[in-house]
């Protein structure tokens, strides 16, 4: 059928498909279910006109009406739909009869063969009944005489049979008594199997009768045994017999009962012993002969794997710990390296012998752990150095601050931290180059350590910087002790750590951050939930917020000290029972030599600005310039003019002046510092000023020491401007607080001024 | 004598009541200055303080430190229909005043602190009634609290209301005295000295405690009791210039300090500080809570800036706040800074007042979280500002 055609395939389909459901519903016991699609249609529109889409299904089931079939053919088509539908009708039931007819032939044909083969069967199995009736004859007949034959040999076979048994008793007894010089021969030709073999064999007997007849031929032969058994030992026992004949001795001694174990545990500790050795002198033996050995073992006692394996880990964990144990103190990456490589060789050795141990695993665990170790310990002595360098600088250099040597301390502790850093990441270069199996499986795991190291360390750093700046809480919680030593903290030191903190940010985190982008790239063997583990901005803002802590703090600390200064400068005396200004005031050389102190720890240690030329650093340059004439001449008026006018106009003048930004942002540089610190000591000395009530000597002694720190601060900031505005506010602040302010006079000012400096000058003759 | 709007001198003083509406609701910034009023004196000032016991109405008092000329109590009111600052007194003190405390519970009578050229004294005044005809009434002087043989510091109030003591300081001693206001006298109860030079300051009463107060000293802030009067507890090394009891919460205590600024403490846990914030550039002055919202702080510097705080001191259980605050939810605990100062500021206070606020922020027609009205004191002048936080 499928030769038909190509337009046949849909023809043929549909006309199987048709054939196939005519014969379902035929033989189909259950006509409704075929037809139940159709049926409950049908069924539930009783009404004609309600089921005009289905008469044509419902034709082929059981509920078919023909009658109102016939009506709502007719009420619904028109005439040419009538005859159309009769043609149609009349094609199918053609093709029905057509149908029926193929079906009858078909099975007539295949019924007509099979009474055929029936017929043939019947033929065939007609003749067999006679010869099976002959084949039961003969049978019968062959077994009497077999049964005749049987009775007559039985007598002869009883005493042949007996006659045999003697022999063989007999055969065993002659081997019992020869049995000692065989075994002697077994001995000399060192055939111990054959000695052990013929011994087991009567060793029975010996058990049976050993008391009897046998007791010299036993006696001899155990002699005999025993020799042979010392002759295994011995062969155990010594190194230079083949591995095949040494198990043999085993297997031979655990026949004869000996106790092997006790063997075994003896050579045991003997291994144990001598892997001792190896640990400890590792030249004397070489992996390999220890391997061997192993091998050897386990041939010989196949149920010690479990023995050797534990002596294997506990080798191999011994030899890790003593790596360990050397990484307390720093060793180079290099050293750490060799001795990795050798014990992964060793353990790959003993790994081919016994797999079980799983000595790469544990080596390889071991390995990670270990080098994990060797970064961290190498960042923590990083650490450590560093904070060694910061500290010793300023505990060599307490007293004595010689010229230059904080400069130079602050070069070593900056060289320090980034060649510090450098040095690591070479280092832990060496660990990845290194391509030994193991370390190439870690590779991405060392440099994920590297740049999560990188980022702890400079984190552990920062919090280290705190804590020696006595700033940190955490630390000065942990005991009363430490904050003692806060109080002690260096003032240089702080300073120190500032500039420091900057170098970090500008310099080393880009270079670390460059070098660990160009050779630990990759990683990420680790899911980061976090992103990457160095994330050199956070270090970046996290080293500029602490910097910028720091120099606070440095200026503040150093504040505090002048603060404290002026604070007893300016509530000890009797302001008001002041005498007249003889000289300069004591403290304003107290205070030169603070400032001092500073300018020469900041000089050393912050970056200077070659630019001298820029002082238009502050806003009121111009503009307290412009002012100051106006209140040179308010100072220098005669008194005639009321008080009030002169507060008026100081007032008026204050109005029109520009505010003057005294508290501006301080930057890494000796100048900013330098005239923050000044800026803040001046506020501090006015605020003093006010809340004292002078006498007129009182206020001339203000004016005198301002005077005097007026040309005496020169030298030290680019700053003028603000600098003399704020001795003017301090001269302003005493003047309001003066009961009676009258200045002095310009040509005595000028000559307590000189005085003073002749006097400076007398004593520092080297000075300037 | 009442309240011009601008510009009106009265002997040589001026008071510029200027009301600028700085409508800046567009800014992003969360806090938004709506209103500022500006009074300038032509004098310095120390000191001001807050009538307390005034509920009606808010008002302050003044005092100016002038060692040449007169002295003057100014009387400031906040008229709350007008939202302007209204003069309501001016009263001529004999000295220059160094420290004015209100009475919490009489709004006429105060205390002053005050020097007479080498000598020092304190005092309690009583407003006399005003009758609109007199110019410059003469201040009433209650009683002195005399007997003090260093330099007299603070008088100290008991903040909450109606108590029959007070406390005087001075640079070694603290005196406890027994006032009654309507007989004009007062009693010395007993004294305490301390010890080897402290050089005392100032300090702050209690107010959940009668028998506690801090004083401050050079080096340390002492905790007395006054029933014995001995030092209880101190935290000692710290450069302290100012201290404030929290009104609402028990044990906390705000100090100013030169070192580390301003810090928060619990009295309980006296060896570190709850809360550290920075402070200003030079010397903290004062610092001051807000009475209603205690959260909120004031803090005045040499630095002539006055900076708002938000400080959110949670005693107990600060573990479980923590952790649900990430670190980008920490917010910044300066609210606001106001630099547009010629000179130091030595004093400030933050008040509130219901009445006042709901008025204001109905006028504003802003919806409204907090309100705080602070005012300052500064070397030249005083300004009140209407802090208004929005949401």
């Amino acid at each position: 059928m499928a030769t038909a055609g190509g337009a046949a395939p849909p023809a043929m389909d549909e006309k199987a498909r048709r054939t196939r459901d005519l014969l379902a519903s035929f033989y189909n016991t259950d006509p409704s279910a075929a037809a139940g699609a159709a049926a409950p249609a049908s069924l539930a529109r009783p009404s004609p006109t309600a089921a005009p889409a289905s008469p044509l299904d419902s034709i082929n089931s059981a509920s078919f009406d023909p009658d109102i079939y016939m009506n709502v053919l007719v009420e619904q088509s028109n005439l040419e739909g009538l005859l159309q539908r009769h043609v149609k009708m009349a094609a199918e039931i053609k093709n029905l009869d057509t149908d029926l007819q193929m079906l009858v032939y078909e099975n007539y044909n295949k019924f007509i063969s099979a009474t055929d083969t029936i017929k043939r069967m019947k033929t065939n199995i007609v003749g067999m009944e006679a010869n099976m009736d002959q084949l039961l004859a003969k049978i019968t007949s062959v077994q009497s005489k077999s049964d005749t034959v049987n009775t007559s040999l039985f007598d002869k076979r009883e005493n042949i049979e007996k006659l045999h048994r003697t022999r063989n008793l007999l055969r065993k007894v002659q081997f019992i008594y020869d049995l000692p010089t065989r075994l002697n021969k077994c001995i000399k030709t060192e055939a111990y199997a054959d000695a052990v073999r013929f011994f087991t064999g009567a060793k029975p007997i010996f058990e049976a009768y050993g008391d009897t007849s046998f007791q010299d031929c036993k006696k001899a032969s155990e002699e005999a045994m025993d020799l042979v058994i010392q002759h295994l030992q011995a062969k155990l026992y010594s190194d230079s017999e083949p591995i095949e004949a040494r198990a043999e001795a085993v297997v031979l001694l655990k026949q004869l009962n000996f106790p092997v174990d006790n063997l075994k545990s003896n050579l045991l500790e003997k291994l144990e012993d001598c892997l001792l050795n190896f640990q400890n002198e590792p030249t004397q033996a070489s992996i390999g002969d220890i391997s061997k050995t192993f091998r050897a073992y386990l041939i010989i006692f196949p149920d010690s794997e479990r023995r050797l394996i534990e002596l294997a880990q506990a080798l191999f964990s011994n030899r890790y710990e003593t790596v360990r144990e050397n990484l307390k103190k720093r060793i180079p990456s290099t050293d750490l390296l060799a001795m990795l490589r050798s014990l992964w060789e060793d353990a790959t050795a003993i790994d081919e012998v016994i797999p079980e141990a799983a000595l790469p695993a544990f080596s390889l665990e071991t390995t990670r752990d270990i080098i994990r170790q060797h970064i961290a310990t190498a960042f923590l002595h990083l650490q450590s150095e560093i904070s060694e360098a910061l500290v010793r600088t300023h505990s060599t250099s307490n007293e004595e601050l010689e010229e230059s040597q904080l400069q130079t301390a602050m070069e070593a502790s900056k060289i320090k931290v980034s060649q510090g850093c450098i040095d690591l990441l070479q280092e832990f270069h060496h660990l990845i180059d290194g391509n030994i199996e193991l370390l190439v499986k870690l590779r991405d795991l060392i440099i994920d350590w590297v740049q999560e190291g990188f980022q702890d360390f400079f984190q552990k750093l920062d919090g280290h910087f705190h804590v020696l700046s006595g700033k940190s809480k955490k630390k000065s919680q942990e005991s009363t002790m430490d904050s003692l030593q806060i109080d002690k903290v260096p003032t240089v030191l702080v300073l120190m750590l500032a500039q420091l903190c900057v170098y970090i940010e500008q310099t080393t985190v880009p270079k670390v951050t460059e070098e660990l982008a160009s050779s630990f790239f990759g990683g990420g063997a680790r899911s980061y939930e976090y992103g990457p583990p160095f994330v050199p901005g956070e270090i970046c803002r996290l080293y500029r917020s602490s910097g910028e802590k720091f120099l606070h703090h440095y200026i503040n600390m150093k504040t505090q000290k002048i603060s404290k200064l002026l604070n007893k400068r300016f509530t000890t005396p009797v302001w008001i029972k002041h005498k007249e200004p003889r000289e300069v005031n004591m403290f304003v050389d107290l205070l030169l030599l603070e400032i001092n102190g500073v300018v020469s720890e900041v000089k050393q240690i912050l970056p200077g600005i070659v630019r001298r030329h820029r002082h238009s650093d502050s806003t009121g340059s111009t503009t307290s310039s412009r002012s100051n004439p106006m209140r040179e001449d308010m100072l220098n008026r005669p008194n005639t003019h009321r008080a009030r006018s002169q507060f008026l106009e100081n007032h008026l003048a204050k109005l029109f002046e520009q505010k003057m930004e005294i508290f501006t942002k301080v930057e890494y540089t000796q100048e900013s510092v330098i005239s923050t610190v000044l800026k803040l000591c001046l506020k501090s000395l006015q605020e003093f000023v006010r809340l004292q009530t002078f006498n007129r000597s009182g206020f001339q002694q203000i004016q005198l020491d301002m005077e005097f720190l007026k040309t005496s601060l020169k030298e030290f900031v680019d700053d003028e401007a603000a600098i003399s505005f704020l001795l003017k506010e301090v001269n302003n602040a005493a003047h309001e607080r003066c009961l009676d302010p009258i200045p002095l006079e310009p040509p005595i000012l000028d000559k307590l001024i000189n005085a003073k400096l002749a006097k400076i000058k007398e004593e520092n003759p080297n000075m300037r | 004598m009442q309240g011009g709007s601008s510009g009106i001198v009265y002997g040589g003083l001026k008071y510029q009541a200027s009301k600028q509406q700085q409508q800046r609701l567009l800014e992003p910034s969360r806090t938004t200055c709506l209103n500022l009023f500006l009074l300038s004196l032509l004098l310095q000032a120390r000191c001001i303080a807050d009538v307390r016991a005034d509920a009606g109405s808010t008002t302050f008092l003044a005092g100016t430190l002038s060692l040449k000329e007169e002295n003057e109590v100014h009387l400031i009111r906040l008229s709350p229909a007008e939202s302007e600052l209204v003069c309501d007194g001016l009263f001529y003190h004999p000295n220059e005043i160094w420290d004015l405390k209100s009475c919490p519970f009489d709004h006429r009578v105060f205390s002053t602190v005050y020097t007479s050229g080498e000598g020092y004294g304190a005092s309690v005044w009583k407003i006399p009634e005003v009758n609109g005809q007199s110019n410059s009434p003469q201040l009433e002087q209650l009683f002195e609290l005399s007997g003090h043989t260093g330099k007299t510091r603070r008088v100290v109030w008991w903040p909450l209301g109606k108590h029959d003591k007070l406390i005087s300081i001075d640079d070694r001693n603290i005196f406890l005295w027994n006032i009654d206001t309507s007989n004009k006298s007062a009693k010395v109860i007993s004294q305490g000295s301390a010890d080897m030079l402290p050089n005392l300051r100032g300090g702050a009463w209690d107010p959940h405690n009668h028998n506690s107060i801090a004083a401050i000293s050079d080096s340390s802030l002492q905790l007395w009791d006054l029933r014995s009067m001995e030092k209880s507890t101190a935290i000692e090394h710290a450069h302290i210039r100012d201290v404030d009891y929290n009104p609402k919460k028990q044990n906390i205590i705000a100090t100013a300090e030169d070192e580390f600024g301003i810090r928060l403490w619990d009295l309980r846990m006296l060896k570190h500080p709850l809360k550290d914030l920075p402070g200003h550039s030079h010397w903290t002055w004062a610092v001051r809570h807000n009475p209603e919202y205690d959260e909120l702080l004031l803090s005045a510097g040499t630095d002539s800036t006055v900076n708002l705080w938000l400080a959110k001191v949670s005693s107990d259980d600060s573990e479980s706040d923590s952790p649900s605050g990430s670190p980008n939810r920490q917010e910044e605990p300066l609210l606001n800074s106001y630099t547009d100062y010629e000179d130091s500021i030595y004093d400030c206070l933050g008040i509130s007042q219901a009445l006042l606020a709901e008025k204001m922020n109905l006028a504003r027609l802003s919806i409204l979280n907090r309100c705080c009205i602070f005012e300052k004191c500064s070397g030249k002048g005083l300004e009140l500002y209407d802090e208004v936080e929005l949401d």
